[in-house]
């Protein structure tokens, strides 16, 4: 077709569609491999053998489904929220540095932890510490509060919003090191330990609902991926264009929030994987948000198993704050990818 | 012929005690190409963010193809308006089909994808304004006259009656000033498209548009710094044809500057005079 010729950059849902399952299929594969990696060596196939006898449990089963998966699993669904939030993130500020954290989650989260192990609470929530609930509270409450004051500088919306961000997270961090320079030094050790960004291993019922939680929220995304194109080029060109700015950018911020905020309080505060992943992927396939964001989240959560495996194989049986094996090594995979593509890759499209 | 955009009293300020727009009245017929002149400050890009409904005026009513602005949605609006702002570079790296693409997107499917019909509105946008060639290039990579028709693409791609454009030739050398407004005078004329443009270069709106509107400062008047009596309440704007409006006198006495008047062909050519100009006397004096 002659007319399809002239604008064939454009992206077709097919090849959305073949890249995502093909994106998918690696993530699925890596899932698998990484479950194989460890301090213990397991075999799959002894694995698939079953559960064993009551008498006679099977290790290698025991250990493959009640240790490795749930934690490859959570690793997934924490990577994937990050990097999906984090493209979102990006698109309606308009700013490429911007990342999941910006808008005062991290600094919420931290100081919901701070506060939970301050006022010494010791209830527990489906086998979670309160450090994660109120982490999880911390961080959605700040957000609200620096949407509330973008809100209210008005016009200049987004700056407004990044400045208030900003602000509210120098404010946090402040009382953050207050809390810490007056608490116990234990206590201190296990927040500031948690909020480096920590895999652990957990109840099934948190890891589904937060599983169900972020894939509703990455689809529902999808939605508004659109939209976000056109509000990337500023509010003024996408509302002449008759997108409704304020409320794109009020349901990207919000269930974008909602799932960092799942994520953080699953594992704390883990940099880098929804900074970089988006750009990673912009630079290699393009800015259109209807593959960037669903393509984000597959290779976040891709990036994110490979980063925990890493963590904990490298000083095993010790383990490693994921936080420092994402910086360690995304930051130089992510400079190698910037000079190799530093243009757009057009036969990739 | 019927007004496709008509202005009634339109007055605008963004803060009380500086008015910026006052007692505006206006008709603009269906495809008439508009020249809106002025100095700086004059109100020119807050005329354009009115009719393009990203401001609302605080008295008197703007009629959009017969029915109240105020009476479209957004989505509605711009299916009636689109705009061309003055020329930026986005912050990522779109490609040109994929900016002129998103004009598309209130029309989009429910999964999030253009129609059949949106591509070949596309790729008819970017085949009137000769973009088609570089496509799949980023916008960066593109020349500012380039680039600024990419945007004029989208404004097309939007498939709406009126276009409004921010200085489309502000960072244009002479033969993209050219181009630029050939590309709009075949847009008026084989597309039947009303066009507003803001501009700055009076002889090359005497030379394609058929109408003007000179505004000028609410407050302070021309030359004397001083607040003009005459400015008050209407009257600091002129409307007509564009031989009409763009007289010599009217010129030097909105922009406060000599003005040397010539006559190329059939038209009127203006020639702005600085004091310290070469042969500045003379060629007044002539």
């Amino acid at each position: 077709m002659r007319e399809d010729e002239r604008v064939h950059s454009l992206l077709s849902p097919r090849t959305l569609l073949t890249r995502t399952v093909a994106a998918v299929a690696l993530l699925v594969a890596i899932m698998i491999l990484c479950s194989l990696v460890g301090t213990q060596n397991v075999s799959l196939r002894a694995a698939l053998a079953g559960p064993g006898s009551p008498t006679a449990p099977n290790p290698d089963y025991e250990i493959l489904l009640h240790v490795r998966i749930p934690r490859i699993i959570l690793a997934a669904i924490v990577g994937a929220a990050l990097a999906g939030a984090g493209a979102v993130f990006q698109a309606v500020l308009r700013n490429p540095l911007a990342d999941p954290y910006i808008l005062g989650v991290s600094s919420g989260a931290g100081l919901g932890a701070m506060l939970a192990v301050v006022s010494g609470v010791h209830w527990t929530l489906w086998g979670r510490s309160p450090i994660a609930v109120f982490a999880f509270i911390g961080a959605l409450g700040t957000v609200w509060l620096v949407w509330t004051i973008g809100r209210i500088t008005g016009r200049f919306h987004v700056t407004g919003l990044l400045l208030a961000g900003v602000v509210v997270n120098a404010f946090f961090s402040a009382i953050i090191m207050f809390l810490t320079s007056i608490a116990r030094s234990q206590d201190v050790y296990a927040t500031v330990f948690w909020l480096m960004g920590n895999m652990a291993e957990e109840d099934p019922f948190v890891l589904w609902a937060s599983a169900g939680c972020v894939a509703a929220g990455l689809v529902g995304l999808f939605f508004i991926s659109a939209p976000l194109n056109v509000i990337s080029f500023g509010q003024t060109d996408a509302q002449s264009m008759g997108i409704h700015v304020e409320r794109v950018q009020f349901i990207a911020l919000a269930v974008s929030s909602l799932i960092t905020a799942v994520a953080v309080s699953l594992s704390g505060l883990i940099g880098f994987v929804g900074l970089i992943v988006p750009h990673a992927v912009r630079l290699v396939l393009g800015p259109d948000h209807r593959q960037l964001l669903p393509l984000s989240s597959v290779m976040g959560a891709v990036f994110l198993v490979v980063a925990d495996t890493i963590a904990r194989r490298v000083v095993a049986p010790a383990q490693l704050p994921v936080g420092v094996i994402t910086a360690m090594i995304g930051g130089p995979f992510f400079l190698i990818l910037l000079m190799r593509y530093n243009r757009r890759v057009y036969w990739l499209s | 012929m019927t007004a496709c955009v008509q202005l009634h009293e339109v007055a605008f300020a963004y803060r009380p005690d500086l008015p910026v727009l006052k007692g505006i009245s206006l008709a603009v017929e269906t495809g008439v190409f508009l020249a809106v002149i002025g100095p700086n400050g004059a109100g020119k890009s807050t005329l354009i963010r009115l009719l393009a409904g990203l401001l609302r005026p605080q008295s008197g009513t703007i009629c959009i193809e017969g029915a109240d602005i105020r009476s479209y949605g957004q989505r509605q609006l711009a299916t009636k308006v689109a705009l061309v702002q003055q020329e930026f570079i986005p912050a990522f790296g779109f490609s040109v089909s994929e900016t002129v693409l998103m004009a598309r997107t209130p029309h989009f499917s429910q999964s999030g994808f253009e129609r059949q019909e949106d591509r070949r509105i596309v790729a008819d946008a970017l085949a009137m304004t000769d973009t088609a060639a570089f496509a799949s290039r980023p916008l960066a990579d593109l020349s500012g006259g380039e680039r600024q028709r990419v945007f004029i693409a989208r404004a097309l791609a939007q498939d709406t009656p009126i276009l409004l454009l921010d200085e489309p030739t502000s960072f244009l050398d002479l033969k993209h000033q050219v181009a630029m407004y050939d590309l709009l005078k075949s847009v008026q004329r084989e597309r039947g498209r009303t066009i507003i443009a803001i501009t700055h270069d009076i002889n090359l709106a005497a030379q394609y548009c058929d109408q003007a509107l000179l505004l000028q400062p609410c407050s302070a008047a021309p030359g004397t710094g001083g607040t003009d009596p005459s400015c008050e309440p209407v009257g600091q704007y002129r409307t007509g044809t564009t031989s009409e409006v763009l007289s010599r006198e009217a010129i030097e006495n909105v922009f406060g500057v000599r003005v040397f008047l010539t006559r190329v062909g059939i038209e009127n050519v203006l020639l702005p005079l600085g004091k310290m100009a070469k042969d500045a006397d003379r060629a007044v004096s002539r």
